[in-house]
């Protein structure tokens, strides 16, 4: 499909995959055939395709805040699970570096087939391994059930508390606020971040939508990426120019766009969004409360450096589309907008 | 029942401390209450599996229509409870009948419009039904959208029981209240069918019918009623399993597909000829699935009953609870 986007209707980019699956199997077309690909949403990093503008959660932006977070408040002991596919697996892999980085240690980590519902084994493992918290990569149908059930078997969040990634205000109102409670999510956004812009992207959506629908971080992920496209379209026109994958690569690095999260902006470098790191407290409500919040945007790191330390990405200009991975060897500093 | 002895010997408390207080000596992660536990839990999902597979008991089992929409009517059946709750703001419980009437319905006019024109050609009924798990999903889709929805369980029924605790009072071996629930429906709605099936008129209609049609037709029996209300039946039931796990899972379009497979499993594994195949179906292959994934862990589970349930079926095709007939 994305080879007839590109080549009999000519587009000049796509905005688009959901899961780290389909973006892995879009990706050697859009770099064979040279043209864009904006990707929306947070995913598990090792990744620099000079083709590709990610818009969501690099690792370094999700994962190295919220595991050091659950190490610090709930205990070195981690039990990890997952839906059995490329995103999960990474995402645990890094997530395990980085709670090893912090003193901790993983006592289980578990996958689940896409899509099942049954988790009593898991949550079985779960109980005998007592852990002191559960980091959870479960995606899609799983999440709503998974929480049921690991309160329907007399676990409070209290005694095990659950980080997710992939759960967000959505999955929350399908599985009913009551079972969330208690838990975390680690997010660039939430519907509850305080900014003129959210409250204003909110009550448009709502207006558009229906009272009842949530906002979550990939919606607001996959409306920077849309603004960050019209932007550099609006700019290589004001400029006489043509829109060609050149021109629109050239245009949209270094974009900025006051976001709903706060002010973004995409790397010149990496082609990654800069973003905030933020961990929330699931409400009764359904809403998070944020318990924890960088001050601005977070410059991306597409390699988790607990698992290659100093490996950088940098895309040397941007027709230049040689290999653009680089060894520094030392640790990284956090860079903020 | 030598898997019952077993599991009732693992769970005598004396036993299991002693071999807690082993475990805990050589520091391995691995107890044998846990493993108890996990045996008891497995009786959660055989509850599941029986109450899913009930319907296609009914529907392949009994009526021999490879029903491929199966989990879709149990798809249905969770819907019809979504849009009740979400409307009237009516308990779980009390939206069971809907469930099965309206799935029923649908059930029936299915009968009525395609699969009556298919009986004995059994290709094209996995064709049409098939065809019909798609649009179903479709339609659900138009209606409700893709987006997940949520299912209020109902509150007396949360929780679970602590059966064994040990010495510092920490629970080893529970069983949620809503699970032992599903597993009470499962088997009241088994007794229920095998109460109409062996014990009234209409069943013994139904077993005729099915045993030898024109036979039947001659007799008086107007097969074409009996057809219908027999597969109305089955899809009610599959209506009921969705409104009843709805609680525990998740309600999406897709939901049904998972249910599927394991359906067609235990259908297939207990053996189509009797009703009470489907528990011993259930129950191997529900607690087969729970002590390897706690052994091992759930894809190669999935994949070691899959592969065993193929092995059996190429040795037994008629199931493992079959008597033996003259042909």
């Amino acid at each position: 499909m994305s080879k007839r986007l590109i080549d009999e209707d000519q587009v000049v980019c796509v905005l688009g995959c959901y899961t780290s699956a389909s973006r892995k199997s879009v990706l050697p077309v859009f770099e064979e055939k040279d043209s864009i690909l904006y990707y929306p949403v947070y995913y598990e990093g090792n990744e620099c395709s000079s083709n590709v503008f990610y818009t969501g959660a690099a690792p370094n932006q999700q994962i190295t805040d919220s595991i050091p977070y659950c190490h610090d408040n709930f205990g070195p002991k981690g039990f990890f699970v997952g839906s059995d596919y490329i995103y999960p697996k990474e995402s645990n892999r890094i997530a395990i570096a980085e709670l090893e980085k912090a003193g901790g240690q993983a006592v289980g980590d578990e996958y689940a087939a896409l899509g099942t519902t049954e988790f009593i084994t898991i949550i079985n493992k779960i109980k005998a391994a007592q852990p002191d918290f559960v980091l959870s990569n479960l995606v899609g149908d799983s999440i709503p059930a998974f929480y049921r059930q690991f309160k329907d078997a007399g676990i409070s969040a209290e005694d095990i508390p659950i980080m997710a990634y992939p759960t967000t205000e959505e999955e929350i109102q399908a599985m009913g606020p009551e079972y969330s409670a208690g838990h975390y999510s680690s997010f660039n956004y939430f519907q509850s971040v305080e900014t003129p812009e959210n409250t204003a992207f909110v009550a448009q959506f709502k207006e558009m939508f229906g009272d009842d629908r949530v906002t979550n971080g990939v919606m607001e992920a996959a409306y920077i990426q849309t603004f960050f496209m019209a932007q550099a379209m609006q700019d290589i026109l004001k400029a006489g120019d043509e829109i060609n994958t050149g021109t629109l690569r050239e245009a949209t690095r270094g974009q900025e766009f006051n976001a709903p999260q706060g002010p973004v902006k995409m790397d010149e470098a990496n082609y990654h969004a800069y973003l905030y790191s933020r961990i929330g407290k699931w409400q009764e409500d359904g809403q998070a409360e944020i318990v924890f919040a960088t001050d601005a945007a977070v410059k991306p790191i597409p390699w988790s450096q607990a698992l290659y330390k100093g490996r950088m990405c940098e895309h040397p200009t941007p027709d230049d589309r040689s290999d653009p991975t680089k060894e520094t060897g030392k640790d990284l500093e956090p860079v903020f907008l | 029942m030598l898997d019952l002895a077993f599991s009732s010997m693992l769970s005598s408390p004396a036993y299991l401390l002693a071999q807690e207080a082993a475990a805990e000596a050589t520091g391995e992660s691995f107890s044998y209450t846990s493993l108890a536990n996990q045996a008891l839990n497995g009786i959660g999902i055989v509850g599941i599996l029986l109450l899913t597979a009930l319907g296609l008991a009914i529907t392949f089992g009994v009526m021999r229509i490879i029903n491929l929409a199966h989990g879709e009517f149990i798809m249905l059946g969770a819907y019809i409870t979504f849009w009740m709750q979400d409307t009237f703001q009516m308990d779980l419980l009390m939206t069971i009948p809907f469930a099965f009437i309206g799935t029923a319905l649908v059930g029936a006019l299915v009968e009525l419009t395609i699969i009556r024109r298919l009986y004995g050609r059994p290709l094209e009924t996995l064709l049409a039904t098939w065809g019909l798990s798609i649009v179903l999903q479709g339609v659900i889709k138009l209606i409700f959208t893709a987006q997940l929805k949520y299912v209020k369980a109902p509150s007396y029924l949360s929780g679970s029981i602590d059966l064994v605790k040990d010495e510092a009072g920490s629970v080893l071996v529970s069983m949620s209240y809503y699970r032992s629930f599903i597993v009470v429906v499962a088997l009241a709605l088994l007794g229920i069918t095998m109460f109409l099936f062996y014990g009234t008129s209409w069943g013994r209609q139904i077993r005729a019918v099915t045993q030898n049609r024109s036979m039947s037709q001659c007799l008086g029996v107007n097969t074409k009623l009996i057809d219908m209300g027999t597969f109305a039946y089955g899809c009610g039931l599959a209506g009921i399993a969705g409104t009843v796990i709805s609680a525990l899972k998740t309600v999406s379009p897709p939901m049904g597909q998972d249910y599927l497979v394991d359906s067609w499993m235990v259908v297939v594994t207990g053996g189509v000829d009797k009703l009470i195949g489907i528990l011993a179906g259930a129950f191997l292959i529900g607690e087969s699935n729970a002590i390897i994934a706690f052994l091992l862990n759930d894809p190669t589970a999935r994949v070691l009953v899959l592969g065993a349930v193929i092995v059996l079926i190429r040795y037994r095709p008629e199931g493992l609870f079959t008597v033996q007939k003259r042909s």
